[in-house]
């Protein structure tokens, strides 16, 4: 029996539970059908709460895509918080979707999106919830539904290899409607699973764990990666929307009722980067770049605002600024928002005289921070993370700000980088410092309320990038930074801050994973880890015991071994990576040249300026609707 | 032109508060291309409000809410906007009807009186007395102390909350104590049930987890007619 509302004892959970909305659906714009008329149900889950997961445009994407075809019916999971979880595992309740209050364990497919590691651990406990066992194996001796991944860290998924059936890599807006239909015929035929899997793997950018078997060697790394089945690919080459300005974009997005991190409309104005920042997973994955053209980003930014009765649009890329007709467009989208009462927000702009005219406009005289990310504190270091910023840029930028009348600036760099010395966090001092006497020198001695945020993170070297091969820091290197700069940026008029030490290098070890990790991630979960990406869940000492205890079972000393193994060393460019297995369109030989040359302090130019040979080229055109 | 639109408040959306109703409304202005008036000053918010807020997990029967179109849009029409917003509402905010309300001065939030409730509280063993003795136990006490937690303030004050109690009846059932209530409500004086809930368990001795107690507001008061 399905339940399709909210029972008694559901309602009586509701009422005890922090934000009970988060738990009812029912939206403006949630999407409803006849489960008589559909033959394929897929649960969309986001792998942390309610309000994260309901900010994410690609969830709205793909559920506007999935709806639009008559035979799906796609709904929403978010990871319950822990009072909601205590209260399900305390009643045995099982984990439903928003919009039928149907449990996990009976649909047909739920699909994963994988928007960073920390939140690994919540995909296992979602399972659990839904009444589906986490391990593939497990499932297979029963009927559980298909489960899916997709998102960034598909890029690398072995370390959810063992938990995933079938992962999507790349572009999701033709592949997974195509999975899903895929499905929907096999449940007619009664195709068996191997079939199934056989059938889908035709699919671009599908990546099926169980057709592969992997080898270690004795020194742990993998020796060899082998295909069990003939017909499974060497590489999986990942899904590319080839022109997104005919893509499908949503227009009819969900309104959440409660108050979430991004509660706005958006317009993604295009995909890719052209800039080649070398510690950039995004700028590697998403290439080439790809636009929408003004008209029809105008056309989304009203129908959306049309029918959501948002207050607040804002554009969604990699860097707003690079788009090619960014004046023009800005200046248009400028004129109907200000119509029609709406707040434009205009994130991550390179900081140029048409931006200051624009933030100038759009911000008043209620001016929020101004933010600025010159990553690290010299132009050395900028140089080989190819971080095309100079000093001049920072303080000229700076200047301008202080006189229109900006009082906070926010300043974003990374430690750990490879090659950083002390004299690089020297450099973010004096640059904090210079912006000070900057607002001094434009506004007298006393210099009114002006403040400078330094944040700082800490580096994650990433699959597929220039980096990957590269160690991180140990936590206590990064302690030892923070308190060094701790210390160079007590200043009169800063802050600072820096990210935790522990995550960043837990995230490390899933970031460049292989299949051993899911052992480290199942029995971190089992030990209790939820939520390990807030820092009030996060666990440091239940995952250092997760380590120990599965050392001996996966080959290492102890649990520092593992770490060791994964994090700390620098890897060799012959070594097989774990995500060899999937074809970014990004070669190989790229990566090393890039990285040569970041060790040498060369930088490679914007690729707008001519190419650099990354290799995309050959399986798509680049600047698809770019002008100029 | 002023308007008040009286409305429902039932299911699923009761787990949704006050303010975020209150974004909802908005929002549906917007989508509805109903242009309101603005407020003056340095923050202007358009010029809407509800009689009186409603708990989280409350139903209401008769929830009114105000609003006031733009000057510039002068040829409005009640009954055309309630249709238009009544297309947009999420489900179990229903819209009843709607008025012009060109005399109204103050706002109805300053006109609320009293508010009158349902209040459900399900028992696991049968209540040994009746409803007039189950009134006399509880109204007959000489003060009805109850603890409100303040605003500002850490800890809660001690107040006595039977002048504000309007009229109350006890109706016992098989398996639930229905409690119908006239409270004070509004600006001047306000009774929220969760005061008359605590004291009527802890006096009439019911063992009862909260959650598993349901309040419906049936109608608001106003000063005079609205």
């Amino acid at each position: 029996m399905l339940k399709t509302g909210i029972d008694k004892e559901l309602e009586s959970m509701l009422k005890r539970v922090e934000k009970p909305a988060r738990y009812t659906g029912g939206e403006v714009n949630m999407v409803r059908k006849d489960l008589d008329d559909v033959s394929l149900r897929i649960g969309f889950a986001f792998p942390d709460t309610y309000e994260i997961g309901m900010s994410y445009m690609g969830m709205q994407i793909l559920y506007n895509i999935l709806n639009g075809n008559d035979r799906i019916y796609c709904e929403r999971v978010f990871a319950p918080a822990a009072d909601m979880e205590k209260m399900m595992r305390e009643r045995g309740r099982k984990l439903y979707t928003l919009e039928t209050f149907t449990v996990l364990d009976e649909l047909d497919i739920l699909g994963f999106t994988l928007q960073y590691e920390m939140s690994f651990t919540n995909i296992l406990n979602m399972l659990d919830l839904g009444g589906i066992p986490v391990r593939k194996q497990e499932r297979m001796k029963g009927k559980y539904p298909l489960i899916i991944a997709g998102g960034p860290c598909a890029f690398n998924p072995e370390p959810l290899a063992d938990f995933i059936d079938v992962f999507l890599v790349g572009d999701g807006e033709e592949t997974l409607e195509k999975l899903c239909l895929a499905f929907a015929d096999a449940k007619a035929a009664n195709r068996d699973r191997e079939a199934f899997l056989e059938k889908i793997g035709e699919i671009e950018g599908v990546y099926i764990p169980e057709f592969y078997e992997v080898a270690y060697g004795a020194d742990h790394n993998i020796s060899h990666m082998s295909a069990l089945n003939e017909k499974a690919p060497k590489t999986v080459p990942r899904a590319i929307v080839k022109d997104i300005e005919g893509a499908e974009f949503p227009v009819n997005n969900i309104v959440p009722f409660i108050d979430t991190v991004h509660d706005r409309s958006v317009v993604e104005t295009f995909r890719g980067c052209t800039r080649g920042c070398r510690f950039c997973q995004a700028g590697m994955i998403y290439r080439p770049v790809r636009e929408r053209t003004p008209k029809t980003i105008e056309r989304l930014a009203m129908e959306q605002l049309g029918n959501t009765g948002h207050e607040e649009l804002s554009l969604l890329s990699l860097s707003t600024s690079d788009y090619s007709q960014f004046e023009p467009m800005a200046t248009g989208l400028m004129r109907l928002c200000r119509k029609q009462n709406v707040a434009l927000s205009l994130p991550s702009l390179r900081l140029d005289s048409f931006s200051f005219r624009v933030l100038d406009e759009i911000q008043g005289y209620r001016k929020s921070g101004l933010t600025f990310a010159p990553e690290a504190g010299t132009q050395r270091l900028r140089d080989v993370i190819n971080k095309n910023i100079t000093e001049e840029d920072i303080f000229s930028a700076a200047r301008q700000a202080v006189e229109l009348g900006w009082e906070h600036i926010k300043l974003y760099f990374m430690i750990g980088l490879p090659t950083e010395t002390l004299e690089d966090l020297d450099g973010i001092a004096d640059i904090a410092k210079k912006i000070v006497d900057i607002n001094y020198d434009v506004r007298g001695r006393k210099g009114g309320r002006f403040r400078v945020t330094v944040s700082v993170s800490n580096f994650v070297p990433k699959p597929h990038t220039p980096f990957q091969w590269e160690a991180q820091n140990r936590p206590e290197e990064f302690i030892e930074k923070h308190n060094y700069l701790a210390s160079k940026l007590r200043i009169k008029g800063v802050s600072f801050n820096y990210h935790e030490t522990a995550t960043s290098n837990l995230e490390a070890v899933f970031a460049r994973g292989d299949r051993r990790c899911g052992r480290l991630l199942e029995e971190a979960w089992r030990l209790g880890c939820r939520f390990d990406g807030w820092t009030e869940h996060f666990k440091p000492e239940v995952w250092k015991q997760a380590f120990e205890n599965c050392a001996a079972e996966l080959g290492f000393g102890s649990g520092e071994d593992i770490e060791e193994f994964f994090n700390y060393r620098h890897r060799k460019e012959g070594e097989i990576l774990p995500w060899d297995i999937i074809d970014p369109f990004v070669d190989r030989k790229y990566f090393i040249a890039e990285r040569e040359k970041a060790m040498k302090g060369e930088t490679t130019h914007d690729c707008r300026q001519g190419c650099t040979g990354c290799g995309v080229s050959r399986y798509t055109d680049c600047f698809v609707n770019c002008r100029g | 032109m002023k308007y008040v639109i009286r409305f429902k408040k039932t299911g699923v959306i009761c787990f949704t508060s006050h303010l975020d109703i209150m974004k909802v409304f908005k929002r549906s202005f917007k989508r509805a291309g109903i242009k309101l008036a603005f407020s003056q000053g340095f923050n202007p918010h358009p010029k809407m409000g509800f009689a009186q807020p409603l708990s989280l997990g409350y139903k209401g029967y008769d929830e009114y809410m105000e609003f006031e179109t733009a000057a510039e849009d002068c040829d409005t029409n009640g009954e055309e906007m309630l249709e238009s917003l009544r297309a947009l509402m999420p489900e179990g905010l229903t819209l009843v009807s709607i008025h012009e309300a060109p005399e109204l001065r103050k706002t109805l939030a300053s006109m609320t009186v009293a508010a009158e409730y349902e209040i459900r509280i399900p028992l696991c063993l049968p209540l040994h007395e009746d409803a007039k003795e189950l009134w006399k136990k509880y109204m007959g006490q000489e003060t009805i102390t109850a603890l409100k937690k303040q605003k500002k303030k850490k800890d809660p004050v001690i107040v006595d909350i039977k002048p504000k109690i309007r009229k109350l009846s006890f109706n016992p059932r098989n398996d639930c104590l229905v409690i119908d209530a006239v409270l004070d409500a509004g600006s001047e004086s306000n009774l929220s049930p969760e005061l008359l809930i605590d004291t009527a368990i802890r006096t009439l001795g019911i063992e009862c987890d909260r959650a598993e107690i349901s309040v419906s507001r049936l109608k608001l008061q106003f000063r005079q007619p609205i």
